[in-house]
């Protein structure tokens, strides 16, 4: 191989790499700056990942919204979901859509597939995005077990994330709406 | 030319001299010019595997470092911290394209940073911004961003790194039961290289490498790229891919070389003992073909034809490679081994069509019997220890596992081990008898 074209290609796959990684960081600091907040409610637990660290691995207890008659999206495909907040001020979804919504703030998410529940309602399962909450390892198993652990048995835990244009980041942890690494500094003996 | 091909050479020198072949002046000569080359090639190679090495260990840490995650500096702080050993990494390389091509210790060692920062950058990114799913996401992501590497900057090792980290994907992905199709046109990627490596130093070691991860790769790949939808495929899919190995590895070979130099031939033996011992049972052979084709889960149309291109292709492949490279008195060896393939090609279908599965069981017992000790006789024949060694441990772990499996009755085991110990006995007395003879002859 010519030397320059070698050089010349090593260039574009070199910005390819940056641009994937630098990419991300824009993508997520522009939800982060300008996105409006929200809280969904989630459940907690901790492992660990070879490359990425510690991390409170998160189920959300609201992975499904409801499907208008008409809506009929593939496995995999793309899925526009509006956020609404319920009477205790936590994020909820509201009718799924195949087109963007025309206002109010939404997610756009890979759907799992169309089923009814118990009631005959129909449903839109989706692949939350958020998944794992990345953590100081030594704070992280302490995380996990914080929202288990309550003398109530469960705690209420939710994650706040910021929502633009459909990317959504996640921006912190909060166990019985306080801020993860307060409540781990405030619950230091009992924990 | 090869070390090995050197030192040969050097040891011809002292009796070509005596016989006038050459004279002490030309003698003296080649010993000068082979005795640079080759102990340049050595240093040579010790700098670029520890090149290799040290930007493996150095990348590794810094991998770890970022894991502990840093959350007290802020998310500004944390992206420059991603970005920046990428930046410079590839600064790196780049340096190197232009003033070090021709290094090859300088070439994998920054490669090898290269394809570890890679990883870097986009695990810490994922971290600071928690985003990016699963392992099985990073992991594919890591390997999409490799893909180039191995061509574009001539590195083995990056192209070993990149065979791991799409090997491990492709097994985090079935867990999660995702479709893994993708991994086969992405681990094309690494065939220009290995082209060009074959083509420039086909006897290095980093030929002997690369082979060893792709071998090794389509050992695992073969069975995680199965859809099993028609169950007992892999049976001959494996022994056609193992038979395939050997052969080529035989064709491959020349002269004596080291173990290491010939990965395909190890790969291929060792699968091929691990597959025929797993097969001598008869569990394997339970409802395997196309009376038990499943039906009740979703399987992708073109997963499942490949299972079959690959089950129909690769024992196909495998005889007509032994049938054209393989020559029958030089390689005797190589095609006793292939003989799973036509005998799996007759048991497969039969098994299939009658639903008794003592038939595999029986047939691959036998065939491990009939290897073992044909290997044996063709290492006494050859006074080759390692094919001697080689054919017994085939015949020995076919007897202990034999010895403890269960499927027969204790006075049936108890009589075959009987008479087979004493058909070793037998062929030791007539084995001795006819050595001795030929000793005396040579006298």
């Amino acid at each position: 191989m010519n030397r320059r074209l070698g050089l010349a290609l090593f260039v574009v796959v070199a910005l390819v790499q940056l641009a994937v990684a630098g990419g991300a960081i824009v993508k997520s600091e522009i939800a982060l700056r300008t996105g409006e907040a929200f809280r969904f409610r989630i459940q907690p637990v901790d492992p660990v990942d070879a490359f990425r660290g510690r991390y409170v691995a998160i189920r959300f207890a609201v992975d499904r919204a409801p499907a208008p008659e008409d809506l009929d999206v593939k496995s995999g495909k793309r899925v526009f979901l509006p956020i609404e907040i319920d009477a205790d001020g936590y994020a909820i979804f509201g009718q799924a859509s195949a087109e963007k919504p025309m206002s109010g703030p939404y997610l756009r998410l890979r759907a799992g597939g169309i089923y009814p529940d118990e009631e005959g309602n129909r449903f839109v399962w989706v692949t939350m995005p958020f998944r794992r909450y990345y953590m100081d390892e030594d704070l992280a198993p302490d995380a996990g077990r914080a929202g288990w652990s309550g003398r109530r048995g469960q705690r209420e835990a939710s994650v706040g994330v910021r929502v633009r244009g459909g990317v959504g980041v996640i921006e912190d942890l909060y166990i019985d709406d306080v801020p993860i690494h307060q409540w781990l500094a405030e619950n230091a003996d009992n924990r | 030319m090869g070390r090995l091909s050197i030192r040969w050479l050097l040891s011809e020198l002292p009796k070509l001299e005596a016989e006038g072949v050459i004279d002490a002046s030309a003698a003296d000569r080649l010993r000068t010019h082979y005795a640079e080359e080759t102990s340049g090639s050595g240093r040579r190679l010790v700098v670029a595997i520890f090149a290799v090495f040290g930007a493996l260990l150095i990348g590794g840490g810094v991998i770890l470092l970022l894991a502990h995650n840093w959350e007290a500096f802020g998310r500004g702080t944390r992206a420059a911290i991603a970005l920046a050993p990428l930046l410079a990494s590839q600064a790196m390389v780049g340096w190197v394209l232009v003033r070090k091509g021709e290094s090859t210790a300088w070439r994998e060692g920054s490669a090898t940073l290269l394809a570890l920062t890679v990883a870097t950058a986009v695990a810490l990114v994922d971290q600071t911004y928690h985003t990016g799913g699963d392992l099985e996401s990073f992991l594919w992501r890591w390997s999409l961003l490799l893909a180039p590497l191995p061509w574009l900057l001539n590195s083995t090792a990056v192209a070993m790194l990149f065979l791991a980290a799409l090997t491990w994907w492709a097994g985090a992905a079935k867990v999660e039961g995702s479709q893994i199709l993708m991994m086969w046109p992405l681990a094309a990627a690494v065939v220009p290289h290995l082209v060009h490596v074959m083509r420039s130093e086909r006897r290095g070691l980093r030929a002997a490498n690369l082979q060893w991860a792709i071998a090794i790769f389509l050992c695992v790949a073969a069975g995680l790229g199965l859809d099993n939808r028609v169950p007992g495929l892999w049976i001959v899919i494996y022994v056609g891919l193992f038979a395939l190995m050997i052969t080529l590895g035989a064709v491959n070979r020349r002269g004596e070389e080291g173990l290491w130099r010939r990965p395909l031939e190890m790969v291929g033996i060792t699968g091929s003992i691990v597959m025929w011992l797993i097969l001598s049972f008869d569990e394997p052979w339970r409802h395997i073909g196309w009376k038990h084709i499943y039906s009740t889960e979703k399987f992708l149309e073109v997963s499942s034809w490949l299972d079959e291109v690959l089950a129909v292709g690769l024992p196909l492949a495998a005889i007509v490679a032994m049938a054209l490279l393989l020559d029958r008195g030089r390689h005797r060896l190589h095609l006793l081994w292939g003989l799973s393939v036509p005998l799996v090609a007759v048991v497969w279908p039969l098994t299939a069509a009658t639903d008794s599965r003592w038939i595999g069981a029986v047939a691959f017992t036998l065939l491990l019997f009939v290897v073992g000790v044909a290997t044996i006789v063709e290492g006494v024949r050859r006074q080759n220890l390692g094919t001697v060694n080689l054919g017994m441990l085939v015949v020995a772990l076919l007897v202990v596992v034999r010895f403890f499996d269960s499927g027969f009755g204790f006075i049936l085991k108890g009589l075959a081990f009987i008479l087979v110990g004493i058909g070793f006995l037998v062929a030791n007395v007539l084995l001795s008898r006819s050595l001795r003879a030929g000793e005396e002859e040579a006298k």
